[in-house]
């Protein structure tokens, strides 16, 4: 629902709420009266106010003609038959009007829906009505006394000048709410626009600082090593890393299309796969069953889980390359980090009391923390795999 | 010694295919009987020469990589596509796969690496990367979740699925799970044929849907 729309349901309501209270008058002034000169008619025409009232409160506000058409012969009727129940004369004699200020709503609400100038002439109709009921109650209008014709004028003034001006109100809060809303939809696709500029600058200085600095460098290197004459293996391979490291990065950026991620939460795949990035002298290769959203604090202490476990294979395996695989199954998070490795025997005891279990330690305890375990599964000669293992849901705040 | 492996080399950079050409004839166990710069050239040399394997790169001009591995194998099944792909297009790779490549390896693997998966592709192996394993995962849980009746990987597939992502090989994957490496290989083969049926589905699918929308 749009602002104004949301502002129509509300001055609606408002009239609504009028109507109901000019219902219980009307029940009032039935029950006190001493006498109508039509009962009947009068019964009926205050069971036909609170039906129509009723029927009013049940929908949802309407607002095509029909509803607004209907809604003004109702309140027209009203004020005829106030001209007709009471006795002869008594419109007049200043006693409370039958349908008292009901009938006014009827304007009102061609006013909240249509604007000032449909309410004017839904008011004068009612005005019409309202100067009928003079002779439907037996006083002529050509001899109406001066202060009587003040008193039916200001009625109609009444009629004319209220709903006009929820017209208008309705209409300029209307019109300032749609303002509001486009010129935040504008400041909306502005800030989107100007965060894609910035995503491809940054981009754009990425590649500029680090893969142009590289070709560079591999052009002058290349040539110089060429007309030197004296090429060691060593040289090259320096160059290749060199490359081979940039395409890491470049591909790095253009693998995958930018993520849209939930408020919040950040990709585990992203995440490990930046990390893996980090290792120069490793080969580290990272595969993922999607991109896995979990909480952004989560995403981090696993990923400095996994970070710690490939520092570990760095410096102790003497395996050459690793890789990481990262599962969610059924809401359970699987990352597994394994290596060809040396592997070791797995004591927890033993490594402790030899002081080596510091960074297993460490590990186990950030993914403890999540609630977590970390199970470890190595041999001499067979490599090793460290499995970190926890319940996603618990990773997972509530969207708003 | 055996005939050397007769291979079409796909790219549209020419320094990258001679240098494919070199490391494979370094190798000694291939031979590059023709080259093609575009996917269109690549679909029309693929069949006239018949190679046994075409190493196909993804981003060509005219005609996409993918297109042409459906083709190619469509026409010649016997043919045996092997993907080496310088962008880990993830979408791109996996409808490659769909479209019937038998494997996907980065360009930067190493030349060993390369000649080696050529020998292995031309054997009939599936040649996969830990990363393609996880993205195949991915898709069959999606499709799972989508629609009924669609294939789905049985419980052993999806246990030597994982241990690939793992970045075991096909013979680590043979000890682990007590049995043979070719019997590893087979499962490797099922899950290719699901996913390429998978891909039917997903056509008959589309079609079924348009055909309905028409119906008056």
């Amino acid at each position: 629902m749009t602002g104004a729309e949301r502002l129509r349901v509300t001055l609606a309501r408002g009239v609504l709420l009028f109507r109901w209270a000019m219902v219980a008058f009307m029940a009032v002034i039935a029950v006190t009266s001493e006498g109508f000169r039509r009962p009947v008619l009068a019964w009926l025409t205050l069971a036909l106010a609170a039906a129509w009232t009723a029927v009013l409160t049940l929908r949802a506000p309407r607002w095509n003609t029909a509803w607004l058409a209907s809604d003004t012969v109702v309140c027209a009727w009203l004020l005829l038959a106030a001209g007709i129940v009471v006795p002869e004369g008594s419109v007049i004699a200043g006693r409370p009007f039958f349908s008292q200020g009901y009938p006014v709503a009827a304007a009102l609400m061609w006013g909240i829906a249509r604007g000032p100038i449909p309410a004017l002439v839904a008011g004068a109709l009612l005005s019409i009505a309202l100067v009928a009921t003079r002779p439907l109650n037996g006083v002529p209008l050509g001899g109406l006394e001066a202060r009587f014709v003040t008193s039916l004028a200001s009625g109609v003034l009444n009629y004319l000048v209220a709903p006009a001006v929820v017209g208008l109100v309705a209409r300029l809060l209307a019109d300032s709410s749609r303002a509001v809303e486009e010129a935040n939809r504008a400041l909306i696709t502005e800030r989107e626009r100007a965060a894609r500029l910035a995503e491809r600058e940054k981009l754009a200085r990425q590649i500029h600082d680090s893969v142009l600095q590289a070709l560079a460098l591999i052009h002058k290197r290349g040539r110089d090593l060429a007309t030197s004459g004296n090429v060691g293996a060593g040289d090259v391979l320096a160059l290749a890393d060199l490359a081979g490291a940039q395409e890491r990065d470049l591909r790095g950026l253009i693998s995958r299309p930018p993520e849209d991620p939930p408020a919040g939460r950040a990709s585990l795949r992203s995440s490990l796969e930046e990390t893996a990035r980090d290792f120069d002298d490793l080969d580290v290769t990272v595969s993922s069953v999607g991109p896995i959203w979990l909480d952004r604090a989560c995403v981090e202490e696993l990923t400095a889980a996994v970070r710690q476990a490939l520092d570990n294979v760095r410096r102790h395996s003497g395996a050459a390359r690793a890789s990481v695989f990262a599962d969610e199954d059924d809401d359970r998070i699987t990352i597994t980090v394994r290596d060809d490795g040396r592997g070791f025997v797995y004591d927890e005891q033993r490594l402790s009391a030899l002081g080596k279990a510091g960074l297993l330690k460490s590990m186990k305890g950030r993914v403890e923390d999540l609630g977590g375990r970390m199970t470890v599964t190595a041999s001499p000669g067979r490599g090793t795999e460290i499995e970190f293992e926890l319940d996603a849901s618990r990773h997972r705040s509530q969207e708003s | 010694m055996s005939d050397p492996i007769r291979v079409l080399v796909v790219d549209d950079h020419p320094v990258w295919r001679d240098g494919v050409k070199n490391d494979l004839r370094a190798a000694g166990i291939a031979e590059v009987v023709g080259e093609a710069s575009d996917g269109g050239e690549a679909i029309q040399r693929a069949l006239e020469d018949m190679p046994d394997v075409v190493l196909m790169d993804l981003q060509l001009p005219t005609v996409s990589g993918v297109e042409a591995t459906r083709r190619i194998v469509e026409e010649a099944p016997h043919v045996k596509v092997l993907v080496l792909s310088a962008s880990a297009e993830e979408a791109d790779v996996l409808e490659a796969v769909k479209a019937g490549a038998s494997g996907y390896l980065l360009k930067s693997s190493t030349s060993d690496e390369v000649a080696n998966a050529v020998r292995r592709v031309h054997e009939g192996d599936a040649v996969f990367t830990p990363s393609l394993a996880g993205l195949v995962l991915d898709e069959f849980r999606r499709v799972a979740r989508r629609e009924e009746g669609e294939p789905e990987l049985t419980q052993r597939e999806n246990e030597v699925l994982k241990l690939v992502a793992k970045g075991y090989t096909y013979k680590d994957i043979a000890d682990r799970l007590f049995i043979t490496p070719k019997t590893v290989q087979n499962h490797v083969h099922n899950i290719l044929a699901k996913l390429q049926l998978q891909k039917r589905y997903e056509l008959m699918r589309y079609a079924i849907q348009k055909g309905l929308d028409r119906a008056p």
